[in-house]
């Protein structure tokens, strides 16, 4: 079960790459699918090695990939 | 609140050069999507029509360009933006503004080429932009911006200069500088009232004279006369509006050469070289025409190697060579494609000439 997800708003991203460089994980990729300007956008290419970070989302320089974390289970549950 | 209440804003450069295309007290501005311009244009559709002025989106580049010629005639500060195959297309309408001595700012957010290339930044319209692109004989300011603030700054200038020498006025940012963000302040807002008049421009012939805008003089003395005229106005031009930056180079041995997007990579370049004990400096056009050929010589007469270093196959380093004859090396280092070198890239080449 992967510790975090993320979704990047298809028409914002420019296709730099940064948050690519900062990933710890491994986790993103280029999908090869453009979007209006024509720009190539980030995709999860390994889902399930995402732990949530939120680095990709701190370095993305027009705020286009949000973030979600998979909740701690509580103890005894 | 809007751009136009507050100073100081993080922007991209396409909004910031729209931005300061308005306070330059533009009023007309006509363009053609493409990007990686496209922040622009849709910044001017925005905001033009509040500051009173006119946004048309044309049909296409040559449209927009031929509706800034008429825009400028009538003696309006008029902008128009594309980027690289969209100014191929505005050349012929460059050519003729420059022909009937038009003032017009053109901003190219250069992409990778030849041909529809990519969306990416380069630096490969440098010919393009310096040595003519459209036909006859006439030269054209070109302003090669590095920052974003620099980039606002240089709208206001180009303004100013296509006034002052009655011609078209060019920006040459890339992809890189169009859709990067930075704080920038803003300069303050130009009203167009206040700007001196021009008795040239077609404002209605009513109890004077008619004025005549045109490129088109059949008789060969005619235009003979036109050409010398404004060949003197670009004497002129290249005494007075040379503009670069020197960084580090009064004690280097090897200067990098660059303009532009890659200046700035440089400028860390310096920084690692010199870190090694490299005593590495870099000298930056910043008017890319009139090129500084003089600065360049006198650094070239100091110094081992200068290394010209640009997103292309080897454009502004003719200029350089040119300058600097045979007094120091004048090797070149090139990305191609739309790719943007590292400063670990250009670090290794300067090693090659250094010490």
């Amino acid at each position: 079960m992967p510790r975090g997800a993320i979704i990047v708003d298809k028409e914002r991203c420019k296709g730099c790459g940064l948050c690519l460089v900062f990933c710890p994980q491994d986790v993103l990729a280029f999908s090869g699918e453009h979007n209006r300007s024509s720009y190539d956008v980030v995709c999860m290419k390994h889902p399930e090695q995402c732990t949530g970070c939120g680095f990709c989302a701190q370095t993305c320089p027009d705020i286009a990939i949000e973030v979600y974390r998979q909740k701690k289970p509580k103890d005894g549950s | 609140m809007g751009a136009d209440t507050i100073d100081k804003v993080l922007m991209t450069g396409n909004e910031a050069m729209a931005e300061a295309g308005i306070r330059a007290g533009c009023r007309a501005y006509f363009g053609y999507p493409i990007t990686p311009q496209n922040e622009l244009l849709e910044y001017m559709s925005a905001h033009m029509p509040q500051a009173g002025g006119a946004f048309i989106q044309a049909e296409s580049e040559i449209a927009a360009i031929n509706m800034c010629y008429g825009a400028s005639a009538a003696g309006v500060r008029t902008m128009t933006s594309s980027s690289s195959p969209g100014i191929s297309l505005k050349m012929e309408g460059i050519s003729y503004i420059a022909g009937a001595d038009l003032p017009c700012v053109i901003v190219n957010v250069v992409r990778g080429g030849p041909g529809l290339g990519n969306i990416a930044p380069a630096q490969g319209d440098y010919f393009q932009a310096t040595k003519g692109g459209g036909h006859g004989d006439y030269r054209m300011i070109v302003l090669g911006p590095s920052t974003i603030p620099e980039a606002t700054e240089h709208v206001m200038l180009a303004f100013e200069l296509a006034d002052k020498y009655r011609g078209p006025v060019m920006i040459l940012a890339d992809g890189m500088l169009g859709q990067m963000m930075e704080p920038v302040v803003l300069p303050k807002p130009v009203d167009p009232a206040t700007l001196p008049a021009k008795p040239w421009a077609l404002t209605g012939a009513k109890g004077r004279e008619p004025n005549i805008v045109t490129s088109f003089y059949l008789d060969p003395e005619e235009l003979n006369m036109m050409d010398v005229k404004r060949e003197s106005r670009y004497r002129q031009i290249e005494e007075q509006e040379v503009r670069y930056e020197e960084h580090e180079t009064a004690d280097a041995t090897v200067v990098i050469a660059a303009y532009g997007s890659v200046a700035r990579i440089a400028r860390t370049v310096v920084k690692m070289a010199r870190g090694e004990g490299i005593k590495l400096g870099l000298l930056r056009p910043i008017s890319l025409w009139p090129f500084p050929y003089a600065p360049l010589r006198a650094i070239a007469d100091r110094v081992d190697a200068i290394l010209t270093v640009e997103m292309n196959a080897g454009q502004m380093v003719e200029d350089v060579r040119l300058a600097v004859a045979e007094r120091a090396q004048t090797p070149f280092y090139g990305v191609l494609g739309g790719l943007v070198p590292t400063p670990k890239d250009i670090l290794r080449e300067v090693k090659r000439y250094a010490g």
